[in-house]
């Protein structure tokens, strides 16, 4: 327990003594390592405790939030009334009392972080830099960084929810530089897990991954830079999954939806893509980088289809915003740490599977762009625009991979580029990414399988093809 | 926490030497939508972090926990880090420096001590303006956004510094809608002087920018002249300010290696890095390893002088550090571009066939730190012999950091502080491939 029951009752007594009608307590406790390789060498070790409380105290959709790391029973009692403050109101709620504490067990873990030796740690990064570093003499540095954390949440209501969650997460980071005439490359993967590190034992291959780092850098370092223009593209799977991430998935959230500030507005059972895109945000995968038991608010995380054969069928709510909107909670509530007032944000977002063959859309493909890996990128869920980099590339020609070329962007509208996906392939597979929004900095899974989009365009410095 | 006690008994365990760097912030902020307060949030936090160097290596722990209970874990958690460190580079705490700048003006207190009520009533005045301004404006998000940091830094070869700075973030997100289309804009002006928040200038400038874009559309693809208004050739420069540390250069990591002396921009571009900044939240007098901050040109009139460096990345290079520790890394601490000569308006004037870009986007993924390359999503007015034309969106605008730079033609001497601590005029560069339809 991180904070006694009493005490919290205390709390959202207090939150609610001038007439509010909901008070939330957030307690978090988390304890992270990261340990930084370059060169071969561990150059540097962190490791941090944070604790924290964050409570919020609403009436209607409206909100007050307030935040502290002191654990003192009389200065969180106080926060919670100096924030129900904001309210005057005669009638008054009476606070549900908690019951037992509900402790999410869903997504268990084998080798908790914690436990698991620096040393080993530190064993296991050194081979993934001789890997990277021993693929090719151009590689001419590597980095690898290791990052773990072990994220203890109790959250409570006024209306009686008192629950205990559990989040890990394991993470690699590994850069290969490549260089030649004082020109510099890159490549990095990132493998990650909600999982303990009997994910790196068991489930993958860190010097598989680390020489897959040093490949992209190579090919990157002999590509041709990228044309410029409009252009059918072929995204490959996995971390390609953040195209619908970026160009749709944030303006589903009801973030910019309950304001009445999303291109998709009033969309809900209309056709917003393509026939054969099913898009699906499940915090219910087990041990998913995005999964979690419970959400920040509380409730149970759920599967949501959002998208059925091109149809809207369901936004991402928290309970707050579905207030605003005639819309149920999904179980989306979402933040980085204490230090956010929660709100609705994706979890593991996909694209489901269709039926053509990775062969099929290359053979369909006379001349356009295969973006083998994608980098990030960024939407304005106002305008719908959106863009990402292609970090691995290759030119298509003819309806086979030629050249690879580097510096690609692609930019578009969510709204439209929805209805231009015309081949979606049978190979669903997911990637790790941080995702920063309104609620902080957090844990995104994306994926998707290889698809085509018949139409974008891409930005490069080469100039127009 | 008593760091005395934790000095002791980090000796006693033979950690050579102890820093703590304590941060206590204090934040407010508040947004208005639709007339009412729909969010506000108060917090009060501290953050401990510990350097310790142990065996001759500097390790770190941070905590939130801050009791006196916490120190024997602590240390024993310094001493474990430290024992997997195999770096090369020297683990320095710092005895200080003879002389260490005021800040001045650093904290305003007329900021801190003005009354809730009040700045609750202006961020709901600058709403109204938003709306009131034009129409077409269908949504804002205004936000008002203060926060107090006060940085202790205590170590065991006996420095003691303080710092204390506030600083507030006025302004707002708001979209603008007709019949075809639909627009955003986000603005803010970032100061601790109550005289700087001109609300009627700041909803004014920021409605008639907003408005303006409606109905844009991508150009075809070529190259062009570029124009890049004051806020985005910052948000450009905040992609790249990393390659100007001495650790990404020692480490094979920036492009910038081998380039002390060099020309690596046009003579029009000087870049500074200025701790004392007024106004804004990241001036400081002293680093986090306690090095006396200083004035320093970094790029001038196109060469580059000095990469920023701390202790260890200065010994490395048998030169002073720059003053720029932050963390156990290097970073800038305010870059300004330093201005030129030309207008705004005199600038377009010169321009026969470009773009002013008002706005970029996804600098975080579209721009390479070290190859250089960017490709970024951008949006503007098309420029025609030096009158502003249609307004331009979903296109990007590619090219190599050191490439652009060299092709600055102009500087502008419309200076302005953006959100990512880098203060920029507007700058014209030769030509740029842009990708549009």
């Amino acid at each position: 327990m991180l904070l006694q029951k009493a005490l919290i009752e205390r709390m959202i007594a207090a939150a609610l003594s001038t007439g509010a009608t909901f008070a939330e307590v957030y307690v978090e406790d988390r304890a992270s390592e990261s340990i930084q390789l370059v060169g071969g060498r561990i150059e540097k070790v962190n490791s941090s405790k944070t604790f924290g409380v964050g409570v919020r105290v609403a009436q209607g959709y409206r909100s007050v939030y307030g935040y502290t790391n002191s654990k003192n029973p009389d200065e969180l009692v106080k926060l919670a009334s100096d924030l129900s403050k904001s309210y005057h109101n005669d009638v008054l709620t009476a606070p549900v009392p908690l019951g037992k504490l509900e402790i999410g067990s869903r997504h268990k873990v084998k080798i908790n972080p914690r436990d698991v030796k620096q040393s080993e740690k530190v064993a296991l990064m050194k081979k993934a830099y001789v890997a990277a570093k021993d693929y090719d003499p151009v590689i001419q540095q590597v980095s690898v960084n290791a990052g773990d954390w072990v994220q203890d949440v109790e959250i409570a209501n006024s209306e009686g929810r008192y629950v205990h969650d559990t989040r890990v997460r394991v993470r690699f980071y590994i850069t290969a530089i490549a260089g030649k005439d004082g020109v510099m490359q890159t490549g990095g993967e990132g493998p990650g897990s909600g999982k303990g590190y009997e994910y790196f034992y068991e489930d993958i291959n860190l010097e598989d991954v680390a020489r897959d780092a040093a490949r992209t850098a190579k090919t990157m370092l002999f590509a041709q830079d990228c044309p410029s223009g409009i252009m059918p593209v072929v995204i490959d799977n996995k971390f390609g999954g953040v195209i619908f991430h970026e160009a749709c998935g944030h303006s589903l959230e009801a973030t910019s939806v309950a304001r009445n500030a999303s291109v998709f507005c009033g969309k809900m059972g209309t056709k917003i893509a393509s026939d054969i895109v099913t898009a699906i945000d499940d915090g219910t995968i087990e041990n998913g980088w995005g999964s979690a038991n419970f959400d920040d608010e509380g409730y149970p995380q759920q599967r949501r289809v959002l998208i059925e054969k091109g149809t809207l069928k369901s936004y991402m709510v928290d309970k707050l915003n579905s207030l605003r909107m005639d819309h149920a909670p999904t179980g989306s509530s979402r933040r980085e740490s204490y230090r956010f007032s929660p709100t609705s944000r994706m979890s593991n977002t996909f694209i489901d599977n269709g039926s053509s063959t990775f062969e099929e859309i290359i053979a369909a493909t006379k001349y356009g762009l295969y973006a083998a890996k994608m980098g990030g990128g960024s939407v304005n869920p106002g305008s719908g625009d959106f863009n990402f980099a292609v970090s691995e590339g290759y030119l298509i020609r003819d309806g086979k991979i030629a050249e690879p070329v580097r510096g690609a962007s692609l930019v578009g509208n969510g709204a439209e580029i929805l209805h231009k996906i015309d081949m979606v392939g049978n190979n669903l597979d997911r990637a790790r990414g941080m995702c920063g929004s309104a609620s902080g900095s957090i844990p995104a899974d994306v994926g998707q399988p290889t698809l085509r989009v018949s139409s974008i365009t891409v930005g490069g410095k080469k100039g127009a093809a | 926490m008593n760091f005395e006690l934790l000095f002791a008994k980090a000796k006693a365990k033979g950690i050579e030497d102890v820093q703590v760097f304590l941060v206590n912030r204090s934040e407010l902020s508040i947004e208005v939508f639709s007339g009412e307060v729909d969010k506000y949030e108060i917090a009060d936090t501290a953050s401990l972090s510990i350097k310790g160097v142990y065996n001759k290596k500097l390790a770190t722990v941070t905590t939130e926990d801050l009791r006196d209970a916490r120190i024997d874990e602590l240390v024993d958690n310094l001493i474990q880090n430290a024992s997997i460190i195999d770096s090369l580079d020297e683990a320095i705490i710092y005895a200080g420096d003879p002389k260490y700048e005021t800040l001045e003006g650093a904290y305003q207190p007329e900021l801190a001590n003005l009354d809730v009520a009040k700045k609750i009533a202006m961020v709901k005045d600058l709403d109204k303006l938003f709306h009131s301004a034009d129409p077409r404006i269908t949504i804002a998000e205004t936000m008002y956004s203060e926060t107090t940091r006060s940085v202790l830094l205590q170590n065991t070869k006996g420095l003691k510094l303080e710092n204390k700075v506030n600083t507030a973030m006025l302004g707002g997100s708001i979209i603008a809608k007709d019949e075809s289309d639909q627009r955003t804009g986000f603005d803010l002006v970032i100061t601790n002087e109550l005289s700087d928040m001109d609300l009627p200038k700041l909803a004014c400038e920021l409605v008639s920018d907003v408005v303006k874009k409606l109905g844009a559309k991508p150009i075809p693809s070529k190259s062009y002249e570029i124009l890049f208004r004051n806020d985005a050739f910052a948000t450009l420069m905040s992609a790249f300010s990393g390659v100007f540390s001495a650790e990404a250069v020692q480490k094979n990591m920036s492009l910038l290696k081998g380039k002390l002396n060099a020309e690596i921009g046009s003579p029009l571009f000087t870049l500074a890095d200025d701790p004392f900044l007024k106004k804004s939240p990241r001036s400081r007098s002293f680093d986090d390893e306690g090095v006396a901050t200083s004035y320093k040109e970094v790029v001038k009139n196109g060469v580059l002088t000095t990469y920023l460096h701390n202790l260890t990345t200065a010994k490395k290079d048998g030169v002073s550090s720059t003053g720029n520790a932050s963390g156990t890394s290097v970073a800038s601490i305010n870059f300004v571009v330093q201005p030129g000569k030309h207008s705004l308006e005199e600038l377009l004037a010169s321009i026969v066939d470009g773009i002013l870009i008002t706005d970029l986007q996804g600098a975080h993924a579209g721009a390479n730190p070290v190859s250089g390359d960017f490709s970024l999503q951008a949006s503007g007015f098309v420029v025609e012999n030096g009158k502003i034309g249609k307004p331009v969106a979903l296109i990007t605008v590619a090219g190599n950091f050191i490439g652009m730079l060299k092709d600055i033609v102009a500087v502008g001497n419309d200076l302005k502080s953006s959100y990512y601590g880098i203060t920029s005029p507007s700058i014209k560069i030769r030509s740029m491939a842009v990708a549009g339809i």
